[in-house]
């Protein structure tokens, strides 16, 4: 499951990146795996939690037995219709599957009492709410970069002048997201004010730092010919560990969420509402995905990469931003949401903003077909391996 | 692999746009090739050079075609899609005008154009075929604002434009300077007919370039 992942998502974060030319195609692999497993590692923990008990009730999982092959059976069915999915072409969430077979196997288990609806409702909800943030994210922020940099008079010079304010924001969103509810976060035990005096520090240092590295960096050539794009290329390999990071943090969940009751259930015999998830078992997930980046991803990157020529490198920032914006944010209250959606809704908002000259919304409708269907089947999937399973084994 | 992200960017109509500028552009030389045959008495080729422009008008309609049939309900332009739509069918209009001139030409295939106004004539056929040189150009300067938002480059398309209006205004002159002409020297009614009737449609032309423009102009709008 996290190797699928790994090999279809990954698209989302790096393909802008390598399609503008931001880095190559081995840079893009290397960064994308590392920042998936530090994501997965130390900001993916709440999202896992609430795929882990928050939609089924945990009463239902009293039995060890029964949880764990629920569990298995969850797994399984999602990623069997994830595979299916990716061999018939249609575009389906890896999130939305894993929390269709969960609620599947919850149901065919105690009956719809045991579905959390208000949390099923919640995470329904941030599905529809994410591209909608990501999509106003996107739209204002390249309007942003239109009206402080591309219409003025020198659009080269005011982007380094600024860069700083881009890179700055960047860097403040990430570390709040690590000073926040994350483990490290809270072993430094910071309150509001503190944690966010910290960050600004440290976005002021890396803008500053990041400024000089793009000074340093830049040659002639490339500022004749690129003008303001160039120095957005340099500050988009920055927003593209960004959403490295953000998809590590909240699609690990989908691969690890059963995987920890299996754990938990394997090694104490019982289910506990508290027991936290260990690191091993995110980083475990993260290094799954890194693997799927690694041996099938690069073909996607590269395929769909050098489709996109329309997307440049400001419109990639744009995009890359608002997206991994809204999947952190999305993590921090545990809602797991798709990566692919909110790029989507950034796509959109850049479009709505006039960025691309052509971009085809329709696809809209067609997502939302199949979110529609992926929970239906990945559900019935889900139940009917379990009852396969429990009439084999019990 | 069917990745929805990706599947959002569809073919960008701007391509066309410019492939239909270029075509515009072709047509007019050819046009320009058959006046000067049939002004020639030793010329014998220009159905050959009419047929030409006739096969540039269907390529160019194939084009058109295409940009209309490639944008689904839905997709996003930097510009409304009937703007686009409508600044595409003035393009147009200026190859159904070329190719009326020389239809209105090929009624009286005989006739060559007397020597008192061929110097006036060839000065219109030039004064119309510059403008059209400048649309491709107008395009693919248009296309780079749309790309990266400059003020300064918004201003060298809307240069362009200004200029496209003074071409099709000394157009005008010529082609009223024309017509004197012809009425100053041509007494055969039937010859007059058709020179005038000639003078005004190679002169409309230029005024479909000048609406071509014009539209690129409320494209360029804020």
């Amino acid at each position: 499951m996290a190797w699928n992942i790994g090999a279809n998502d990954v698209a989302n974060s790096m393909a802008s990146a390598v399609g503008a030319k931001a880095i190559t195609l081995r840079q893009a692999i290397l960064i994308a795996g590392i920042l998936n497993i530090v994501g997965a590692a130390f900001i993916g923990s709440h999202v896992t939690d609430t795929i882990r008990k928050g939609i089924v009730s945990t009463d239902v999982l009293n039995d060890p037995h029964v949880a764990m092959l629920g569990a298995f059976s969850a797994l399984l069915s999602a990623s069997l219709w994830v595979s299916f999915a990716t061999w018939r072409s249609l575009p389906v969430s890896t999130t939305h599957s894993i929390v269709g077979a969960m609620v599947g196997f919850g149901v065919a288990m105690g009956g719809l009492s045991v579905i959390h609806w208000g949390v099923l409702g919640a995470v329904v909800l941030s599905w529809v709410i994410s591209p909608v943030f990501s999509l106003l994210i996107g739209f204002f922020m390249f309007k942003l970069i239109i009206r402080v940099v591309l219409s003025k008079g020198d659009p080269l010079g005011v982007a380094l002048k600024r860069s700083p304010w881009f890179i700055a924001i960047t860097v403040f969103i990430i570390v709040m997201s690590f000073l926040f509810k994350t483990p490290l976060g809270k072993s430094l035990a910071l309150n509001t004010p503190g944690a966010a005096s910290i960050g600004l520090i440290l976005a002021v240092i890396f803008g500053y730092a990041g400024k000089r590295l793009i000074v340093y960096k830049l040659d002639e050539s490339e500022k004749l010919r690129l003008g303001a794009e160039a120095i957005f290329r340099r500050i988009q390999i920055g927003t593209s560990c960004y959403v490295a990071l953000a998809q590590g943090a909240n699609d690990v969940a989908n691969a690890i969420g059963p995987l920890a009751v299996i754990y938990f259930l394997a090694k104490s015999g019982t289910l506990g509402a508290t027991v936290p998830v260990p690191y091993f078992l995110l980083a475990f997930g993260g290094v799954g995905i890194a693997l799927g980046i690694a041996m099938s991803g690069a073909r996607v990157i590269r395929t769909v990469g050098s489709r996109i020529t329309t997307l440049s490198n400001t419109r990639g920032f744009s995009v890359d931003f608002s997206a991994a914006t809204t999947v952190l944010v999305a993590s921090k209250f545990g809602l797991p949401v798709s990566t692919t959606h909110a790029a989507v809704g950034g796509v959109m908002g850049v479009g709505l903003a006039r960025g691309f000259e052509a971009v085809n919304f329709a696809i809209i409708l067609q997502i939302m077909l199949y979110w529609i269907l992926t929970v239906p089947v990945a559900a019935a999937t889900s139940m009917g391996i379990f009852q396969f399973l429990r009439w084999l084994i019990l | 692999m069917r990745i929805p992200f990706f599947f959002m960017f569809v073919s960008s109509p701007f391509d066309g746009l410019q492939e239909h500028a270029e075509k515009v552009k072709e047509c007019s030389w050819a046009f320009q090739q058959a006046m000067e045959c049939y002004a020639s008495a030793r010329c014998d080729t220009f159905d050959d050079h009419r047929q030409e422009v006739i096969r540039f008008e269907h390529e160019a309609d194939e084009i058109k075609r295409r940009i209309r049939g490639h944008l689904p309900k839905g997709v996003m332009l930097p510009i409304e899609k009937f703007q686009l739509f409508r600044y595409l069918r003035e393009q147009d209009g200026v190859l159904d005008a070329v190719q009326e001139s020389l239809k209105w030409l090929s009624f009286r295939s005989n006739a060559g154009i007397p020597e008192s106004v061929e110097k006036e004539l060839f000065l219109l056929v030039d004064a119309v075929i510059e403008p059209i040189e400048e649309l491709a150009n107008m395009v693919g300067e248009a296309r780079k604002f749309f790309k990266s938002f400059s003020e300064k480059q918004r201003r060298k398309v809307k240069d362009i434009i200004r200029n496209l209006r003074q071409m099709e205004h000394d157009a005008d002159q010529r082609e009223h300077a024309l017509i004197q002409k012809i009425f100053a020297n041509e007494t055969d009614p039937v010859a007059v007919f058709h020179l005038v009737r000639l003078a005004e449609t190679i002169g409309g032309i230029a005024d479909h370039a000048e609406n071509t423009a014009d539209m690129m102009r409320a494209m360029l709008a804020k």
